[in-house]
């Protein structure tokens, strides 16, 4: 039933979960299941849960954008949304009509013409024929698919395919509109077109989920933003943030392959902190902002003059900046036991984007690596110019002689 | 069962649209097109007609004719619907819709093709001076078919959906249905053989010639007639030669039974069908 209250929900999501059972062999036959009835069902089949315990509600109105990694869930949910799945645990509420473009496709037929395609669909919405003929000529003109329409979809090209899916789930008037990847394909013409009319559908009062991988727009187009990882809620909330927080977390996981940690041992670097200005943890900082990083390390024994080291590479890998106790002249006669260094950088000066920081100590004659963290911390700096490396201040000037 | 009609009722549209593709798709690409629809049914006439001469099985070519299209819409129903589900792997997985509306539309549209064959064979009938009798029954076993072909589609359907073995099951099982259906002969056919048989018991010099064959009391003989009647086919097969021939006519009770256990398979094959529809999403 649908609520009275003052906020309405579109869609409310409780304790979802979804189940699927891996096959270890091929696909189920008579013959395999009565194997397993016989042998006692030693084949237990592999589980694994694509959703678990995901709660959520989107108001009507709302455009909740989802983001998570290839598997975190995001189709799932919307195949449970849209009604294709059905959920193994929760439940799954929604007022009104759905409307959806799932995974790269509409349902169409391959061997039916564009025209009876957007029939069809119009149908399985439940929308009468005279209803869908009112609306087949914006849903053509959209597409742009003038003289191909009565050509045999399985004819169109993959863009083709994908107006025509978005146009008709579009244009048949739904309340809730579920979009699955839909930006990633097109040209960049029909993107605009697509976002467009993402955007009037905005206006129009109507609710979206949005699934995609280009931050930036969703970024644009979402009220909130939904954070799936590893079939659960990581995050849910305003866009910014919970997209911050996704892309720091995806490039943590992918830096992850990057790290490398090596070193005789004398002396370990136990912990690296990163922290703002304000001495709270952060992984995220703005053009220009101060870091300080908290070295803590601990030396079994005596060492004399050692030379603590740190780097920062972009998210690849490649250096950008290396530099280290001794180069800056900051003498250590000896550490033992357990101390903490800090380094404060005044100003982070690099272009927008992902960071990943080493840190080292070896001896003053670079002989002996003590320890060696590559590749450890990553950070992520915002900036307003989208110059590229580093910045270094500059001027530009017009020569004056040559002017008149 | 409230809600299934009211699915039926919201999406009539939907079906008639599906209707519409399962007819289109099969007839395309092909010259002759819808008029397969009586060629198909015409040659195999024309096979069996010269297959029972071989056999001297006693059978009127309108019995004969009657049959043939009669089974032809089961099997051509069972054929189609066995990838009603799988074939339409693409709607499926991407929309939301009443699921049973497809093996419905593969039945409705196969029934379309049935009905025009039917209207053919009426014709022919009628210029072979055939005799009918008890005409009013007719839509009765129009739909005591239907709802049979649609309970099997429901069960093949969607089983093939999670066991593709049925695809390999149902041509066996068909051709075994067949000959267990008065296709190619007639009921009165099987209760002549066994009449024969129960005189033969009842006789006391026995040749030794038909010393091997089976004896069987007449008792015997009427349980295994019961049990011959009760294939929903054998009952339907019979009752539209009674109906439009006045040939191989029973007396009513024993169509009772074929009749009920059509409309239970289309119960249990609506059942069925909505526990495992659940499923599809994912085995798609």
């Amino acid at each position: 039933m649908s609520g009275t209250g003052a906020t309405t929900h579109a869609i409310n999501v409780q304790d979802l979960g979804k189940k699927f059972l891996l096959q270890s062999r091929g696909e189920s036959t008579l013959k395999s299941l009565t194997l397993d009835w016989i042998t006692g069902r030693r084949k237990a089949r592999e589980e694994f849960w694509a959703l678990r315990d995901v709660s959520f509600s989107v108001q009507t109105g709302e455009t909740l954008g989802i983001v998570g990694a290839n598997g975190a869930g995001k189709s799932t949910l919307l195949a449970l949304l849209a009604g294709t799945k059905q959920p193994t645990a929760g439940s799954v509420e929604t007022h009104g009509k759905i409307s959806s473009l799932l995974e790269l496709g509409a349902g169409f037929h391959p061997e039916l013409t564009g025209r009876e395609n957007v029939y069809l669909a119009g149908a399985i919405m439940g929308l009468s024929r005279a209803r869908m003929a009112d609306r087949f000529e914006s849903i053509v003109e959209f597409a742009e698919l003038n003289e191909f329409i009565d050509q045999p979809v399985k004819h169109y090209s993959s863009g083709m395919y994908v107006r025509l899916g978005f146009a008709v789930a579009v244009e048949v008037d739904p309340d809730i509109l579920l979009l699955d990847e839909v930006l990633a394909v097109g040209d960049v013409s029909f993107q605009r077109k697509c976002l467009e009319r993402i955007g009037e559908f905005r206006d129009e009062g109507k609710t979206m989920l949005i699934i995609s991988h280009d931050l930036e727009t969703i970024k644009k187009v979402s009220h909130r933003i939904l954070f799936l990882e590893k079939g659960g809620v990581q995050g849910l909330g305003e866009p910014e943030a919970i997209v911050d927080a996704y892309d720091s977390r995806s490039r943590s996981l992918q830096s992850v392959g990057l790290r490398r940690e090596w070193g005789s041992g004398e002396i370990l670097i136990k912990n690296v902190e990163i922290h703002d200005s304000n001495r709270s943890p952060c992984e995220s900082f703005r053009f220009g902002e101060k870091l300080t990083a908290d070295i803590a390390f601990e030396a079994k024994e005596r060492i004399v003059s050692p030379v603590f080291g740190f780097s920062i590479a972009d998210s690849e890998g490649r250096l950008l900046y290396g530099n280290n106790t001794q180069l800056e002249d900051f003498d250590i006669p000896f550490v033992e036991g357990s101390r903490t260094l800090r380094l404060h950088i005044g100003e982070l000066r690099m272009a927008r984007g992902i960071y990943l920081l080493s840190f080292s100590v070896h001896s003053a004659d670079h002989k002996t690596n003590y320890h060696r963290l590559d590749h450890h911390s990553t950070i992520t700096v915002t900036a307003d110019a989208a110059f590229e490396g580093c910045y270094m201040p500059l001027q530009w000037e017009m020569d004056p002689r040559d002017a008149g | 069962m409230r809600s299934l009609l009211r699915d039926l009722l919201s999406h009539r549209e939907l079906l008639w649209i599906l209707v519409q593709r399962n007819l289109k798709i099969r007839y395309k690409n092909s010259v002759l097109g819808f008029f397969w629809t009586l060629l198909g049914p015409i040659f195999l006439i024309l096979i069996y007609w010269a297959f029972i001469r071989l056999l001297k099985i006693q059978i009127s070519i309108n019995a004969l004719i009657t049959g043939i299209i009669v089974w032809q819409f089961v099997a051509m129903s069972l054929g189609d619907s066995l990838n009603s589900i799988l074939g339409n792997a693409n709607l499926v997985t991407k929309t939301a819709f009443p699921r049973f509306l497809l093996p419905l539309s593969t039945v409705c549209a196969n029934s379309i093709n049935y009905l025009l064959t039917f209207a053919v064979l009426l014709v022919f009938l009628f210029f072979r001076h055939a005799e009918p009798a008890a005409l009013y029954f007719l839509p009765l076993i129009l739909l005591t078919q239907f709802a049979l072909c649609l309970g099997l589609s429901l069960l093949v359907s969607s089983i093939n959906v999670l066991f593709r073995d049925v695809e390999h099951l149902m041509s066996v099982m068909l051709l075994a249905w067949f000959f267990l259906s008065p296709v190619m002969y007639t009921n009165a056919y099987v209760t002549d053989t066994l009449a024969a048989r129960t005189q033969l018991s009842d006789a006391t010099e026995v040749t030794e010639a038909l010393a091997d064959q089976t004896q069987i009391t007449e008792n015997t003989a009427k349980i295994l007639h019961a049990c011959y009647l009760a294939n929903p086919m054998a009952g339907i097969v019979t009752s539209y030669r009674s109906v439009l021939l006045s040939e191989d006519v029973l007396p009513m009770g024993m169509f009772v039974a074929p009749f009920l256990l059509s409309w239970a398979i289309l119960f249990i094959g609506l059942g069925v069908f909505s526990r495992l529809e659940q499923r599809f999403g994912d085995e798609l």
